[in-house]
Order: structure tokens, then sequence, then C-alpha cells
């Protein structure tokens, strides 16, 4: 083990002190350091149910909810592929020296610890949406950020014990996988049929996932009951998922530490799958990684100069992409945005109010869940910068498919909305423009980030900076819009107010980003 | 030295490697061989004790994944994976933590002028390019002493004056009684250095040939290759 501790304390000081030597990359941890203190500050202490104050219920119901789908997404990917905490480097060096399997895999937890870090952030983020929804209690953030860690730290456990015990036998397999989805099924079924009698999301996640069977279902209800006490205070219920969990992972821990002495070969296919993502992500190859393509489609190149990179990316799209733009992104923003307004509703608020809640709120999931788009694997190759035209030229052709993919989005999500809450034409126009100029200040803040602190810090970082550097330059928009709208008596106006302001920065910042593509040394 | 007796993996439905048995002895270099698919780099991975398997495998008469027969078995592995964050003296100074060595900073250092490291040992993994991460690797594997050694196809990105000490250093660990596995592709590349010849094919041992007896049969390596996969077939 003290080598293994050895390795932790050697890699954690010179990550230290890489951040120090690079004066970018420290501006940059300091710009993450400062808004992680923020976000947490604001958590604590902002006032809640400053916007509305719904029910506790409700709450419970989406918290329990929103783990049952975690659980279950997470629990058949760590099947499929093994859950892993390791690196090629520990399975070359740690799994062939002489040291204990048990004592890896405590050092397999620690730094799990990592992913947590990245876990609670996320979890901090939506703290704030919360508050402004419902009436916390005073140690409500603590109770969400047990239920988080508890979670981040018994799903890798459940998986890893599950895989050991389904890969020796196809039959256990797909045992399990019957098991998990009938189970998902069934309670797809049961909130369906709640749903058609109660014709309200909102009263469905009551009566579906604030039941008594719920919130004491093991795993699911128990860490749901934990993080649901932030609103409904300290239940019985909380006691028992506390104790369940505690129960759970030490005997989970248990079991995997005694008896699973031989899980090399098990983490071991997850760990190369985990680099070779990870390799995918720092060439840019996320979008063509693992997928089937296809060798001939019916598009052809077109344009010349700059505009052959479009053409390229959209034949390269039709060559992965049976939905062409359309991919997981486009259904968590629209179906989160659509789902958000149906179970917060406001009364007294107008159509445009509700199509401007909406356009903030899938702007933010937006923000939090864009890809990398097509831009990063073209600055890793040098065609990009042989090709003779103006570096403003190429970089508008070789972003155009994010805006045409926001703008293909945002159609979807405000014609949909649009319809579901009868707004009218000119609103849900000014909510599609919009959504594809905040769209492009994400973009070219992502290209502006990375032409700052290249490619070669670290990867979280750079995401980390992008997101901070959007809220910074969106948000002053967004409530600037909020007051326009307030004053003005007009959401119309407000919506076209954020829209020009997110056209103006996007604009502002393709100009300073475009000599990204001047050379290879400007790309980082 | 190493023992492979009856060793047996699959995955899933696949047979992988079958029924594989053959011995590494102290002081000789044996070459693994086969074509893409033929169970090479599984039979690898099982003496390396990253997989589960049925049969035995012994390295210095102890079960493989012993911690005894780990403390005297160097691996270098086909693809080098190094800690981004770990200068090359600290990825030494782990492994010689981990293997409990003593007094090894000499022969850390002795190594890594060897390879023509020395300038290079504080730069971190992530810093090096996949030849020099290769170098650390081989250095990692040599520093523990081993008394069996397996490389995975390792010459692959190294420089022709990497390439002559790694040959060098066959011969000296061979002289000093090590037993040597090495898995290629390259048939060139080992020629001249080996003892024994294993080749693979669809999972099993399709030929156990020491040099004696190849010379006796009058063939070179590559015809005796060619032959046992059956790979002549498709030239003709």
């Amino acid at each position: 083990m003290k080598a293994l501790l050895f390795l932790i304390k050697k890699s954690l000081k010179n990550l230290i002190k890489g951040i120090v030597k690079k004066p970018s990359a420290l501006i940059g941890f300091i710009f993450v350091f400062a808004f992680v203190v923020f976000i947490i500050v604001a958590s604590f202490l902002m006032p809640s149910g400053l916007i509305r104050t719904a029910s506790p219920e409700l709450y419970n119901g989406i918290v329990v909810a929103v783990f049952a789908v975690l659980y279950f997404s997470y629990l058949t990917i760590g099947m499929e592929k093994g859950s892993t905490y390791f690196r090629m480097a520990d399975v070359n060096l740690v799994f062939t020296a002489p040291i204990e399997p048990r004592s890896i895999l405590v050092y397999g937890f620690i730094k799990q610890i990592g992913g947590i870090v990245v876990l609670l952030f996320l979890t901090f983020c939506q703290i704030p949406n919360l508050r402004n929804n419902f009436e916390f209690q005073p140690y409500g953030v603590w109770m969400i950020l047990a239920a988080v860690v508890l979670f981040a730290l018994a799903y890798p456990l459940i998986s890893m014990l599950l895989y050991s015990w389904i890969s020796k036998d196809n039959k256990r397999k797909k045992l399990v996988y019957y098991i998990l989805y009938a189970f998902a099924a069934i309670i797809a079924v049961i909130t369906l049929l709640d749903l058609i009698r109660t014709k309200s999301i909102g009263a469905t996640l009551e009566n579906v996932f604030n039941s008594p069977i719920a919130r004491y279902f093991p795993i699911i209800g128990w860490t749901g009951s934990i993080a649901a006490a932030a609103v409904s205070g300290v239940t019985t219920e909380v006691y028992v998922g506390a104790v369940g969990m505690v129960l759970l992972i030490t005997g989970v821990s248990a079991a995997i530490y005694r008896m699973s002495l031989d899980y090399y070969e098990d983490v071991l296919e997850g760990t190369e799958y985990v680099e070779a993502v990870l390799k995918a992500k720092r060439s840019g190859n996320t979008m063509t990684f693992n997928a089937n393509i296809k060798n001939k489609t019916s598009n052809r190149l077109f344009g010349k100069g700059a505009q052959a990179i479009f053409s390229k990316q959209l034949l390269e799209y039709r060559k992965t992409s049976h939905f062409f733009l359309f991919d997981i992104s486009s259904v968590i923003v629209i179906l989160s945005a659509i789902f958000y307004r149906l179970v917060t509703p406001a009364e007294n608020m107008s159509t445009s109010a509700t199509l401007f809640s909406i356009l903030g709120f899938a702007s933010y999931m937006h923000l939090l869940i864009q890809g990398q788009g097509r831009l990063n694997a073209e600055i890793e190759k040098p065609f990009i910068y042989l090709i003779p035209d103006s570096p403003a030229k190429k970089l508008f052709y070789a972003t155009m498919p994010e805006h045409i993919k926001n703008l293909f989005d945002g159609l979807l999500l405000f014609t949909l909305s649009g319809i579901l809450f009868k707004a009218d034409i000119i609103s849900v126009l000014a909510c599609i423009i919009g959504y594809v100029a905040i769209g492009s200040v994400y973009v070219y803040t992502g290209v502006l980030t990375r032409r700052m602190f290249g490619s070669v810090q670290s990867r979280n970082l750079i995401f980390f900076v992008k997101i901070i550097f959007s809220i910074i330059f969106v948000l002053p928009g967004i409530i600037a819009a909020v007051i326009l709208g307030l004053i003005a008596e007009s959401w119309l106006l407000a919506i076209c107010g954020l829209g020009g302001w997110s056209l103006v920065f996007g604009m502002t910042f393709f100009v300073f980003s475009s000599g990204i593509l001047n050379n290879i040394e400007a790309a980082g | 030295m190493l023992k492979v007796k009856k060793l047996t993996k699959s995955f899933k439905k696949v047979l992988a490697v079958n029924n594989v048995s053959f011995e590494v002895n102290p002081g000789e270099i044996a070459v693994l061989l086969g074509p893409n698919g033929a169970g090479k780099s599984t039979t690898i991975k099982c003496i390396a004790g990253l997989l589960r398997f049925d049969g035995r495998i012994t390295i210095e008469g102890k079960d493989n994944k012993s911690i005894e027969a780990k403390k005297v078995f160097g691996y270098v592995p086909e693809t080098p994976a190094l800690y981004e964050t770990l200068t090359v003296w600290e990825h030494i100074e782990f492994i010689a933590r981990a293997y409990n060595l003593e007094d090894w900073e000499e022969t850390a250092r002795a190594l890594l002028i060897r390879f023509e490291m020395d300038d290079k040992k504080d730069k971190l993994g992530k810093e090096l390019s996949k030849g020099m991460q290769q170098k650390v690797s081989l250095i990692c594997a040599l520093i523990i002493n081993p008394a069996m050694i397996m490389f995975d196809e390792p010459m692959i990105g190294l420089d022709p004056k990497a390439i002559k000490e790694l040959k060098d250093i066959f011969v000296e660990l061979k002289n000093s009684g090590c037993a040597i596995l090495i898995s290629t592709h390259i048939i060139d590349s080992i020629e001249g250095y080996w003892d024994k010849v294993l080749i693979m094919n669809k999972g099993e041992i399709a030929a156990d040939l020491t040099r004696n007896e190849l010379i006796a049969r009058g063939e070179s390596l590559e015809e005796i290759f060619f032959s046992v996969t059956g790979k002549e077939e498709i030239g003709q």
C-alpha cells in the first residue's frame, strides 16, 4: 500500500506543480476555483423558495425519479463495459506488481474521489435552481451532497460486483438485464397509467415516486430519501435510507474485498474502453468514436475554398448519424426544457414569459451538455491550416454545423413549446433566433478558450473555463432581459433583447477567436 | 522459469487459447510468433496475470498470480501506458517501492544512460513521445532484476540505438540466467537471438521448436512460420 500512496501523493504534487508553473493554467484554475466558491456560497446562502414554493412532495418525487434514472443508466453501462477506476498505466504497472489486489482496490476507491468532485460540482450547479423553486431546510444542501456522494460510491461498487458475477456466464448476464429492464418497464407503465389519470407530470411524480414503496425501495429509494430531506426534513425514510446505504456500501465492498480477488479481467475491458474514449476526446474524434460509419451516402461534396470544410463536415455527419444533427444532446435539451416548464407551472404567466423561461432553461442545459463539435477534430489535422482561404472564413464554415444544429434543436423545441403553450408565432421565431444566438456565444467561447489555453492543459479545465466564460457573458444578458421584460411588460422584447445581446457577444468572440486558424501553434 | 500447462481461455463463446502448454527455461530466449488473432495477446495477458484462465501458469514454481511470482516477473506491454503526472524517475521509484527493491538508484541511473533518457528523468509521463514511453516501460521491467521477463512487441517505436541496446540486454539477461519470452510480428528483429520458437495459430501452439531442431529440419524461421500457419497458400 505504501507504493500506491507514493503514487497518489506524487501525482497530486506534480499536478499542482504543473498548474503553478503555467500561468495560463493557473489563471484558468483561479477562475474555476472562484466560480466553484461562488456556486458553493450561493448554494448555501441564497434564499430559497424565491420564485415559488413548490410542494415538498413534488421535490421528493423529482429526486427519487432522478436517482432511478441515474442508477438504471449507470448500472446498465457499467455492466456492459465493467466499471473501472483504473487507467492503462495501472494495468501495466500496478496489476503486474507484487501488490495485494485488495490494496489495489482501495487505491482505486481513493482515485474515485476525483470523480465525486466533478459530480459534486454538477450538483452544486443545480442547487440554486432547486432553491428558487423549493423551501430548503437549513441543512438541505448537505443532504443533497451526502446523497450524491453515496450514489457515487455505490454505483461503481454495485456494477463491479454485478459485472464480476455476470461475466462468468452469459445466462447470468441475460437474467440481470431482464430483471433491470423488466423493472424499468414496470415503473414506466405505472408512471404512464398515472399520467393518463392525472394529466399532470407533477402530480404523477408525487404519486409514483413519492409513494412509501418508492421512498423505502432499496438503493434508489434510500438515496432519494436522503436527498429528499433537503426539503422534507429528516423523516424515518431518511434514517432507513442512510442505514441502508451505509450497509450496502460496506457489504458490497466487503464482498468484493473478500471474494473477488481475481477482478483484474473484470476491469480490463472497461479500462481499455475508457482509455480509447479519452484518446478519442483528446483528438476531438468523439463523434466518430464507436460509430458505425457508412462508406457511401447520397451526399456530395460541394463548394470551394473554406466552404469545402463545411461540405466535408456535412458529409461526415451523414456518414455517422442516422438522424443527421439530431442526437442525444438534442433529446436532453428539448425534453428537459419542456419537462421543466410542465413540472413548475406558474400561474398568470403570459405565453411569451413561458417561452422566455424555456429559452433560459434550454440554454442552461445546452451549456452543460454541449459537445466539442467538429472543430476540435479539424484543428488536430493539418488540412484546415493549409486551405488557401482567410482564417475567419475557415472558422465560419468549420463552425457552421454547430449553428445549424442549434437552429435545428431550437426549431424543434420552440415549435413544440409553441403548440403546447399556445404561443404566438413571433415569440416562437424570436426564441429560435435567440437560442441560436446564445449557442453562438458557447461555440466561440469554446474556440477562444482553446486559443487562450491550448490543447495541452487539462480537458476538464478547458471545459470549466468555457462554461464560466459563457456564464459570465450570457448571464448579464438574461438578467438585463428579465428587467427589460418586467419594466416594458413585454416578454417578447425580453427574448429579442437576450437574442441581440448574445449575437453581439457571439460575433465579438468570433472576431477574437478566428486567429486560431493562423497556424497550428495558435491552436495549441 | 516459466511453465504454461494446458492454458485455455474463452471469451464468451469464442475459444481464444486452446490447451496451450510450453516452457521457457532459465537462460533461454523464447519467441512467441503467430498471425493476427492467433491468441498471442491473450496468452501474454494470462501470463501477466491480467486474465482468468483454465490450466496452470507458474513462474519460478509459483502460481503466476501470487505475490512471490510477481516479485521476479518483468513485463513490457505492447502499448506503453505511463502516469501522466509522474516523472520518469518517479515511475522507476514507484516500481522500486512496489517491488521492495534496495539500492536501485545506481541501476536506474545506468539504465537511463543506456537508453539515453538521463536528461529526461524529470519529464512527466505525458511529455514523453511514444518511443520514450516504451523506454520507460523497458526500464521499469528491467529495474526489478527479473528471473522471468516478457516482452510484447518490444521494438515498436524505439530508435536504432535503443533497439541495439535492447538486443544487447536480451543477451545479458540470457547470460544471467533469466527466462525471456518475446512476442513479436517482426521475425527479422529477433533472428540470431532466439533459442526456442513457439508459433501460435488459431489459439493453439502449432510449432514448438528449438534452434537446433530448426537447423536439423533445414528450414528458416520464416519458412517454418508460413508452413505451420498455412499462410503460404495465400501467396500461391
